[in-house]
Parts: C-alpha cells; sequence; structure tokens
C-alpha cells in the first residue's frame, strides 16, 4: 500500500528524507496534493504557495545530492498563519484591510521554520486580526473542522490548526493572545503550544496585544510540537524584536523523562466552572488520573484572583490593538477608499471599510477604554489585577511544577451558534490568564468525548521559561491516553500519496 | 453609565472609523454591553498593588545606531508597493483641511 504523507511525523518525513526513502519534492507534492484533495471541505487555507514549497523542496534535494547535512525539519510542510511576513506571499490577516497586501519581509518565527527546513506550503485562515475564537471573523470565508465539518475549528488559528487536523501539512504556526493556538488545538485534536512570552521573536508577525501575543507551533505529536519550538528559538535571541529572550533551549532532551515525583496542580474552581461540559470535565479528569499513575502527585492550588482574568483580558487586549491597529490608515498599505475630500475623511472611510465588525467592535471598545477620564479607572485596575494573577501563579508554582486544567470549556461548536460577540469571549475562560501573565500553556489532545464523539483535550501550563518541562508532561499524556498522532478520519488517506 | 449614541459616535470619531445609523445603533448596544462585562474590574483598582503592564519586567526600549543599514533598508519601489496611490516618489494623499480638490 501507498506510504500517505498524513500518515508520518514532521519527524518522521525530515528522517525519510535524509534516508532516501523519499525526497523533499516528492514530499511537496504530497502535500499540494493532499491540500488539492482535502481543503475545498476544510477551507485551512487563504493561499497555497506552490513555487515557494517545490523551491525550498528543491533546495533540500540538492543539499541532500551534495552530501550535506540536512538541517532537523528538511522537508517538513508546514501552514503558516496570516498574519505572519512571509515574502512572495500576501499577508492579509484575514482582512480586507490588507486584502492585496504584499509581504515585504519575512518574519522571524517563519524565517526560522525554513532555515530549520520546512516547505512553506501557504498562509492559513484566521479570525480576522486575530480578534475571534472560531475563525469566523475571517473576512474570506470560514475554515471548517475536520472532525465535523459543520463545526467550527476554533480561533483565532483555526486555519493553522485545521490543517494539521486534516492531515494536509504536518507542522503549522500560531499566534496567541487571548488562547488562539491552545483553544483551536483543543477543537481540533492536534497539540498546540503557547511558549512563554518573549519565547519566540514576534518581529514581522501583525502586532494584537503588544504585552499578549505570543507565537507558537500545532503538530500532531508532542515530538513534532518539541522540534518546531527548536527551530523557532534555537538561535537565541532576535535583535529585531526587544521582547525576545535569549532562550535557547534543546527541547527534545528531557521529552521522555518520567515525570515521577512531580507535582501536578488542580484548580478545584476551575474544575466546576460554569459552561465547563461533563465531557471535558471528565476528560481533565483521566488525564489527572493518568498522570497521578504516571508517579506524579495532584495537589489542589487556590490562585483567588483568576476571576478577574477575562475582564482585565478584554481591557488590555482592546487597548493594546486600538493602538496597534491605528496604523492603518490607508496611506501607506492597506485599503485606501477612493475619491475622499480630505485625508480624515480617507482614514475614517478606509477603516470603516476595511475592517469587519469585530475588527471594529474591538477597536471602539479600546478607544473608549483609552479615552480621558475612563483610562484611569479600566486600565489600570487591570493592570493591577494582572500583578495579583502573576502572583497568584508564582505561589501556585512554589507548590507544583504544573496545572492542568482545560483548555476549552467545550468541545467544537457549531457555525452561528455562539452569535453574541461577548459570549465569544467566553470561549477563552481557561486560557487567557496564562497570556495575562506571560507564562507557558500547551493543549494536548485526549482523544474523542463521550457525548458529542469531538476532540476533547487537557491544558497544561507552567512557569515562565519551563515550555520543555511542559512538554514534558505532555508527552506523558500522549504516551498514556492520546497514543499519538490522529488525522481526522473523514479526511485521512484523501489524495497525498507519496 | 450608558454610553448614549452621541458618546459612541465621538468614540469612532476618535478612533476614526465612519459608522452608518445603523452600525452607531448597534455598536452602543455592543459597548454598553461590553463595558458592563468589564465592570468587575473596577474592583481591583487598590491602592496598595503596582500595576504590571508588561510581563518581561526589565524590558528596556532598544536603541539602533545613528546609521544606514542598507542590508534592510527597503527599496523605494517595494516601499511604495503596497500604497493605494502613489506618485513619482511619494504616498499620494488627499488634502490635509477640508474640502479641497483630493489632487
Amino acid at each position: 500500500m501507498a506510504l500517505n504523507i498524513d500518515s508520518l511525523t514532521a519527524s518522521q518525513i525530515a528522517s525519510g528524507i535524509a534516508a532516501g526513502d523519499f525526497t523533499a519534492t516528492e514530499v511537496a507534492h504530497a502535500s499540494l496534493d493532499a491540500i488539492e484533495a482535502r481543503d475545498g471541505a476544510v477551507k485551512a487555507f487563504l493561499q497555497v504557495s506552490p513555487e515557494l514549497a517545490l523551491d525550498a523542496a528543491a533546495h533540500i534535494d540538492a543539499a541532500r545530492a551534495a552530501g550535506e547535512a540536512l538541517p532537523p525539519l528538511a522537508g517538513v510542510p508546514l501552514a503558516i498563519k496570516d498574519n505572519m511576513n512571509l515574502v512572495g506571499t500576501r499577508t492579509t490577516c484575514a482582512s480586507r484591510m490588507l486584502e492585496n497586501y504584499e509581504s515585504v519581509y519575512t518574519a522571524t518565527c517563519v524565517e526560522r521554520m525554513l532555515q530549520a527546513g520546512c516547505l512553506p506550503m501557504g498562509k492559513a485562515n484566521m479570525d480576522e486580526f486575530a480578534f475571534g475564537s472560531s475563525t469566523e471573523s475571517s473576512a474570506f470565508h470560514r475554515t471548517n473542522n475536520p472532525w465535523d465539518t459543520e463545526r467550527v475549528p476554533g480561533g483565532s488559528s483555526g486555519g493553522s490548526a485545521a490543517a494539521v487536523a486534516a492531515g494536509e501539512v504536518a507542522l503549522s504556526l500560531g499566534s496567541d493572545t487571548g488562547g488562539s493556538i491552545r483553544q483551536p488545538a483543543s477543537l481540533c485534536g492536534v497539540v498546540g503550544l503557547k511558549p512563554t512570552y518573549g519565547a519566540v521573536s514576534r518581529y514581522g508577525v501583525v502586532a494584537f496585544g503588544s504585552s499578549l501575543d505570543q507565537v507558537g507551533p500545532f503538530g500532531r505529536t508532542v515530538e513534532d510540537v518539541a522540534l518546531a519550538m527548536n527551530a523557532l528559538v534555537g538561535a537565541g535571541h532576535d535583535p529585531y524584536d526587544c521582547t525576545s529572550q535569549d532562550c535557547p533551549v534543546d527541547f527534545l532532551e528531557h521529552l521522555e523523562d518520567s515525570i515521577e515525583g512531580k507535582r501536578v496542580g488542580i484548580i478545584p474552581s476551575f474544575m466546576e466552572a460554569e459552561g465547563l461540559t461533563l465531557e471535558v470535565k471528565q476528560a481533565v479528569e483521566r488525564a489527572a488520573h493518568e498522570l497521578e499513575a504516571q508517579g506524579a502527585k495532584l495537589v489542589e492550588v487556590d490562585l483567588p484572583h483568576l476571576d478577574a482574568a477575562i475582564a482585565a483580558y478584554y481591557v488590555i487586549g482592546p487597548a493594546e490593538a486600538f493602538s496597534n491597529l491605528a496604523r492603518f490608515d490607508g496611506i501607506r498599505y492597506g485599503y485606501q477608499e477612493e475619491g475622499c475630500a480630505n485625508l480624515t475623511d480617507q482614514s475614517s472611510l478606509s477603516r470603516a471599510h476595511g475592517f469587519g465588525a469585530e475588527a471594529k467592535r474591538r477597536q471602539m471598545l479600546g478607544a473608549y477604554l483609552l479615552s480621558s477620564g475612563v483610562y484611569d479607572k479600566y486600565y489600570y485596575a487591570a493592570q493591577k489585577a494582572r500583578t495579583l494573577i502573576t502572583q497568584d501563579y508564582n505561589r501556585a508554582y512554589e507548590q507544583v511544577d504544573t496545572i492542568l486544567m482545560p483548555a476549552s470549556p467545550r468541545t467544537a461548536f457549531k457555525f452561528g451558534e455562539i452569535s453574541d460577540p461577548t459570549q465569544m469571549y467566553l470561549s477563552d475562560l481557561y486560557t487567557i490568564s496564562i497570556n495575562i501573565c506571560g507564562n507557558g500553556g500547551i493543549s494536548v489532545p485526549l482523544g474523542l468525548g463521550g457525548d458529542t464523539h469531538l476532540p476533547v483535550s487537557a491544558q497544561l501550563v507552567g512557569p515562565a521559561f519551563k515550555d520543555r518541562q511542559l512538554l514534558t508532561f505532555a508527552r506523558a499524556l500522549e504516551r498514556g491516553i492520546a497514543g499519538g498522532m490522529s488525522v481526522a478520519p473523514d479526511f485521512a488517506g484523501k489524495g497525498g500519496e507519496l | 453609565m450608558a454610553l448614549s449614541e452621541k458618546d459612541v459616535r465621538g468614540i469612532a470619531e476618535y478612533a476614526k472609523i465612519a459608522l452608518t445609523d445603523d452600525e452607531l445603533t448597534e455598536m452602543t448596544a455592543y459597548m454598553n454591553n461590553a463595558v458592563s462585562i468589564l465592570e468587575p474590574i473596577l474592583q481591583y483598582d487598590l491602592p496598595d498593588v503596582e500595576p504590571t503592564f508588561h510581563p518581561i519586567g526589565s524590558l528596556s526600549n532598544v536603541m539602533g545606531d545613528d546609521g544606514l543599514e542598507p542590508a534592510r533598508d527597503l527599496p523605494l519601489d517595494v516601499a511604495l508597493e503596497n500604497a493605494g496611490s502613489a506618485r513619482d516618489r511619494y504616498f499620494r494623499v488627499p488634502s490635509i483641511l477640508g474640502e479641497g480638490e483630493s489632487e
């Protein structure tokens, strides 16, 4: 039987190419073929970039033919969230505002994945400017969850998660401001890591919330995510991003370590929160038992200020978004309204017609929160709540090595099911506090829920710059429960023969 | 105190987002709903707690050398390629004040 690209992990693709089992060009064609066969139904991509992918593959094959050592992700198909610049592609942020924007330089995170040998297959759909939890706010089209195409893939990095879950690519990049990697990873049944703030350079990534945004990888296995992290942080500090920290560690080094004797925190109030579905709760409890069975000790921890996280986030996020998106004035780039009598009209109409509804809502809220007399009340209070939430987590990490919790309160919901934007904000109940304090978090798939038969997951979070340890816990869960990679069954094996 | 449509119109002008009358009504409802969700944060304006504006406390601004970096300069044609309107070496904009000619 022919080998299908979706049956291989990133690690297996790279080693297969190195061993001469297949070429990078064959992998690129297989991935393009899988995208052709599957993406009509999934719609994970906004643009596919066959020329760039085949060109990168040709370089890998030439290097191998010349006897050169291959980079660790040589020939691995990669999808890139469309808020990351890559020369030769448009960077649209899934917005009419940037519909025709050609990348004029390449983001450091993308560059590092390409230097590690990845093949850039294209740009993945997202909520417009990353404002959303379902990818429904994309100005171009919806992305369908590969496990049930009548349901959302989550968001905002919904295209990145769906492309991996459908087996179109082995790895993808997303960004996470309030849960935008971990929640879609949960809804699509793949692994998604939000590294600690500052671990990965954001140079060349369109900014949303500058004190919250972080780039991270999706993969079908924890090992693949570790390999991607090595590529993203291996070169250390990026001089083009002042938040980029120098923390090059080998994420594979302790992946298979035992977790015996480690302490795993549980937040009781999180397990009883309104909106948490029984099947997700049971999955997280199963994960807790699995970690315990592998020798970890479960410890209840109390974080008294977590209730403030959503309100703090919806002050800080919109305030920062309003500042960041002020640059879209229709002059140097972006949609420009024609025939305006003066500059103010041009800016106001370009922004009115270039931005979609949610992007306008967030900026309006941010503008209000930063206005005179309001700023003092809300913005300072939110930043003080951030201090207390961070202190809560730091105190908890004196008692435990990681904290286990849900990533999403429920499995994938139907399109249009959550129409009130403020209700949608509650989708990120379990992820937001991690962005507030800047720590790392990972969503680990745990199979299918007992009620909806859709992917369920657990989230592991940890102290700042202990992301490698998070991967060790995630791998322990994967070993014990999930059993490794899983492509959504409706798409597995469709196209993509190697 | 609830925001009125007049308040929201003022915010839209500040945010440079032109709203139609229908959009204004919807936006006013949204803003009032969103602000009510944010109310719990007001209890955190505590005098003895320092605000944290950024997860990395020791962050400082990066100052570049006062010189050219030719390798990073955008060529003129690349810098202008995404502009809605450009002429010769310049971004082109309508007049800044009043109802003048857009040339």
